[in-house]
């Protein structure tokens, strides 16, 4: 059972390491939080079900010293990125790799039992039963799942020292990656731009999408925030908020994995990661390039041809 | 004397827009699964099912006002010198808050001891409050995260309002609080309500008694052996990302930020809100920063709203337990179990120390 | 406050002479343009302003300039961000805005009949100057003034003109120094602390009061513990990154004090009673 593996590992490598990052309960039954681990006993708090959602690979640039870190498939994308930028030293990274089928959208379960309180959540092998004051309902995880759980083409890490159960094979279609996007490019120009418009309306800049973000580098150097160059205002309006958008979205081209966390966090739920992905697209199809996918890869905007294979420049 | 007001459901948008009538309303509303407090207009539709998203300080505390405006003059036959004049605008319309919680409320409250009881106080904050009319909706119970009774607070106080409601039998019932709300109730569409009374105070005494206090009678105090501590601060806030979401949802965050922004001639100053956990809050030019790290960060941020500002205020706490913090967290950090640590009457500084950490940034 | 009933709202100046004291500080003496509110300014020495440049920002120094003397008020800038950087192009006749006075001030009354030891580094003789200026317009009320005062060169040294009047006044023993030795210096070198520690001043009856840069002020501190000077008789001003200079942007904050409305004129003894971020 792969909680029970999972915490052995962690035992295992603990006195290797600073500490091992990994999840545990969080402040009620609809929630985990992430646990530094640092003594074997704090190594029984550790939880794995669906609600452990979060990209625990982010916090690893910052760490000084020699860590390890639970992962799911999505997650490792993330350190696979990491390898390909430099960001990380992987001899200083032990890699627990989880096997997942899929996590939960907290935001989606909460609708689907109208927003009441939730009393407790229990997992069972594909669906989450959830306890509120009117009584239990379950559902299929699949059906209270975030976008890119129902399209994972990597539910086994793609790199690691451990593994906490049998891999898995992806059995979504690969087309499905970006379907949510080609419905957004069969719509019109007018219908593109009025919906963008008006889910960025409600942004308040809190830049939980930006800190969330596991490739974003600039953070602390923001162009939202910093005066040199001083190209964004502290203004709330709609295009102050969408230059920090575009922006952001534009410095992530062929280099987001994919992870979700920053819709999982945006407070106003905003589909921030729909730009991200269309850009994602428009890179793989120019570049035939996937991000933190082989470790081994070039990211497209770390290198420079003079004659892109698919790129038609006008002949001089 | 209390004026007893009921209110039947299908009669809100008609109440609004009477409200609306002399006046700007900011209600919460509906957008997609999202609940934003909004200048309030027709087409909106307003659910007060569950707490906004947002809480509705932006209503009399803008997230972004001009300050004042400046334009650069010349004289033609004196071309070296540059003259500019200011201009301040201190008009703001009448406004309601309506549809916010006891807890958004009373975060009004906190605001108003820094920015308008003191010599220098902030007139356009000043002058919004007094022409704000803060209609609250009591909760019929807790949601995930809050904890108002621990801070002072509760599911049908009144502190803050001007008028609160209660859902009862298919409707409101409504109270007046101030002389504002007086006015408010008088509205054509407010039926009487005293025969609704006892069941809305049941109604409140049954929330009441549902909403989670984490702080245990006799825990009232920091310790401050374990505030001043750098492993215990390390400790609690490692999974922090500095983002800054919890203040921009906090009902009694002020913190804010001066810019200048200008277009040739003319300019603005305006004044935004910023945030504590932001690395360059406090960056100075030279740059030495006294909160370099997120753990001081934090530090500062629990320490100004539990420990600081009840110190300068009487006991007064600059938090209200809306929970916001908490439920839209990106790694759940839980601002109600740190202070529990803190207040712990055995707290000890040496049960966090670990021999192998270091705070990260 | 410049009688505006609104703290934002900035009085307009203008620049009636620019100093370069040094290769990176500049002096600048403003004059308001209302004639009215100039005459009827009243500010205490140790109070700090607001210095605007429209279109960039808001940058905090102290008035250098003693209450004594209000033909003008003057700020010294040094050269370092956007907004000094911004305030070095201003040349005599332009306009600036100013929000004065803020902040509490040197508590002159309590000093009268004692000695007084200034011990200032660099520009952190901008905020002692308005103090010795006003001490030597009242001179009869103190005891003997005692003035340490170092740069790193001689030409980073400020109120060059100023330093001669007061090595040349006999009831003034004014003690410079540079950090190394330097062409054409003849006078004394090493760093302020050290000088500090081989003048050895007494503490007997005697206020301290120090501004300059983190380090010197670390090392004057202690020293001034050894040479047994009380917490309460040790004066320092200090700096933060502010914002609004009334106390209500939160960012200048040392516990519930802000350095903008409670300092930023604080003694040893009050900075050791409120929690640090250290």
């Amino acid at each position: 059972m792969s909680t029970q593996k999972l915490k052995e590992i962690i035992k295992q490598v603990l006195p290797d390491v600073e500490t091992v990052i990994c999840w545990q309960d969080g402040f009620d039954k609809l929630n985990v939080t992430p646990i530094f681990i640092t003594s074997p006993e704090q190594a029984d708090k550790v939880v794995w079900n669906p609600l452990c959602a979060q990209n625990l690979a982010s916090y690893l640039p910052s760490q000084k010293k020699k860590v390890a870190v639970a992962v799911k498939g999505c997650d490792s994308r993330t350190i696979v990125q990491y390898m390909q930028e430099g960001l990380i030293d992987r001899d200083n990274v032990v890699i627990i790799g989880i096997p997942c089928k899929g996590v939960v959208s907290k935001k989606k379960v909460q609708k689907a039992i109208g927003n009441e309180p939730v009393e407790d959540v229990t997992f069972t092998d594909g669906s989450v039963k959830v306890k509120t004051p009117s009584g239990e309902k379950t559902f299929a995880i699949a059906d209270v799942c975030p976008g890119k759980c129902a399209s994972c083409q990597y539910p086994t890490p793609i790199v690691y020292d451990h593994l906490t159960s049998e891999a898995i094979k992806s059995d979504k279609p690969a087309e499905s990656v970006y379907a949510d996007v080609a419905e957004l490019e069969g719509k019109t120009l007018e219908e593109r731009k009025a919906y963008f418009l008006g889910q960025f309306d409600k942004c308040i800049r809190c830049y939980a999408c930006r800190n969330a973000c596991p490739m974003c580098v600039c953070q602390d150097s923001c162009i939202a925030e910093t005066r040199e160059p001083h190209w964004i205002t502290q203004k709330l309006s709609l295009d102050e908020k969408l230059m920090f958008h575009m922006i952001h979205s534009l410095h992530l081209a062929g280099r987001c994995v994919e992870c979700g966390e920053c819709e999982r966090v945006c407070p106003m739920e905003i589909p921030v990661a729909k730009l991200k992905k269309k850009i994602n697209k428009e890179m793989r199809d120019l570049f035939d390039y996937t991000p933190g996918v082989n470790p081994e890869d070039k990211p497209p905007m770390y290198t420079f041809n003079v004659d892109e294979a698919k790129i038609k420049e006008h002949k001089l | 004397m209390a004026e007893k007001g009921y209110l039947p459901k299908e009669k809100i948008k008609e109440f609004v827009e009477a409200l609306g009538k002399d006046a700007t309303v900011f209600a919460p509303c509906l957008e997609g699964d999202t609940i934003v407090f909004r200048e309030y207009a027709a087409g909106k539709e307003i659910s007060l099912d569950r707490p906004a998203n947002t809480p509705p300080k932006g209503a009399i505390y803008p997230q972004c006002e001009t300050l004042l405006s400046f334009e650069f003059k010349k004289e033609a036959d004196s071309p070296q010198k540059m003259d500019v004049e200011l201009k301040v605008n201190t008009d703001f319309p009448k406004a309601v808050v309506f549809g916010g919680r006891p807890c958004d409320a009373r975060g009004f409250t906190v605001i108003d001891r820094v920015f308008v009881n003191t010599d220098t106080a902030d007139p356009y904050y000043k002058k919004r409050r007094e022409n704000t009319t803060i209609v609250t909706k009591c909760c019929n119970g807790p949601v995930a995260g809050c904890f108002c009774v621990g801070v002072g607070g509760g599911p049908a106080v009144t502190e803050g309002s001007d008028v609160v409601m209660t859902e009862v039998d298919g409707g409101y019932y409504l109270e007046a609080v101030t002389d504002k709300g007086k006015a408010v109730m008088s509205l054509p569409m407010i039926q009487d309500g005293a025969s609704y009374e006892a069941k809305a105070k049941q109604a409140n005494e049954k929330a009441t008694a549902a909403v989670r206090n984490p702080f245990p009678a006799g825990a009232d105090k920091i310790s401050g052996d374990l505030f001043d501590s750098g492993d215990f601060w390390g400790r609690v806030i490692d999974k922090c990302l500095s983002c800054g979401a919890c203040t921009f949802l906090c009902p009694t965050c002020y913190c804010f930020n001066i810019t200048d922004e200008q277009a040739i001639t003319t300019g603005e100053r305006i004044r935004s809100w910023d945030s504590c956990m932001f690395q360059h809050f406090t960056l100075e030019t030279s740059g030495h920063n006294p909160r370099p790290v997120k753990h001081k960060r934090f530090r500062n941020r629990v320490g100004h709203k539990f420990y600081y500002y009840p110190e300068k205020y009487d006991g007064a706490i600059a938090c209200t337990g809306c929970g916001r913090c908490i439920r839209y967290c990106p790694v759940s950090v839980d601002i109600s179990e740190i202070v529990g640590y803190l207040r712990d009457p055995k707290a000890d500084p040496k049960e966090w120390a670990a021999e192998k950490k270091d705070a990260k940034n | 406050m410049t009688g505006n009933e609104n703290p934002y709202l900035p009085e307009l100046a203008t620049v009636t002479k620019v100093i370069e004291e040094t290769p990176n500080i500049k002096s600048f003496q403003v004059v308001f343009n209302d004639a009215e509110k100039m005459k009827n300014f009243k500010f205490e020495p140790g109070q700090v302003g607001q210095l605007s440049v429209f279109g960039v920002g808001e940058s905090t120094f102290v008035i250098n300039s003693p209450p004594t003397r209000m033909e003008y008020l003057q700020f010294s800038v040094m050269k370092a961000g956007e907004v000094t950087t911004a305030l070095h192009g201003i040349y005599e006749g332009d306009v600036i805005g100013v929000r004065a006075p803020l902040g509490n001030w040197f508590p002159y009354n309590d000093m009268k009949g004692k000695n007084i030891l200034f011990i200032g580094g660099g520009i952190g003789l901008a905020p002692l100057r308005t103090l010795i200026l006003y001490m030597l317009d009242n001179r009869a009320d103190y005891k003997d003034i005692t003035i340490i005062y170092g740069s790193r060169t001689p030409p980073d040294l400020c109120y060059k003109d100023e330093l001669k009047e007061w090595e040349e006044r006999s009831d003034v023993n004014l003690i410079l120094t540079v950090d190394n030795e330097f062409p054409g210096w003849e006078k004394r070198t090493g760093f302020v602390p050290t000088v500090l520690k081989e003048e050895a001043p007494k503490a007997d009856n005697t206020i301290a009061i120090t501004c300059g840069p983190p380090i010197m002020i670390k090392f004057v501190l202690e020293g001034l513990a050894q040479l047994q000077f009380p917490e309460e008789n040790i004066i320092t001003t200090l700096e933060a990154r502010m914002k609004c200079g009334i106390g209500l942007c939160g960012r200048c904050n040392l516990g519930h004090k802000y350095i903008c409305k409670d300092g930023p004129v604080f003694s040893l003894k009050q900075l050791k009673e409120l929690p640090s971020d250290e």
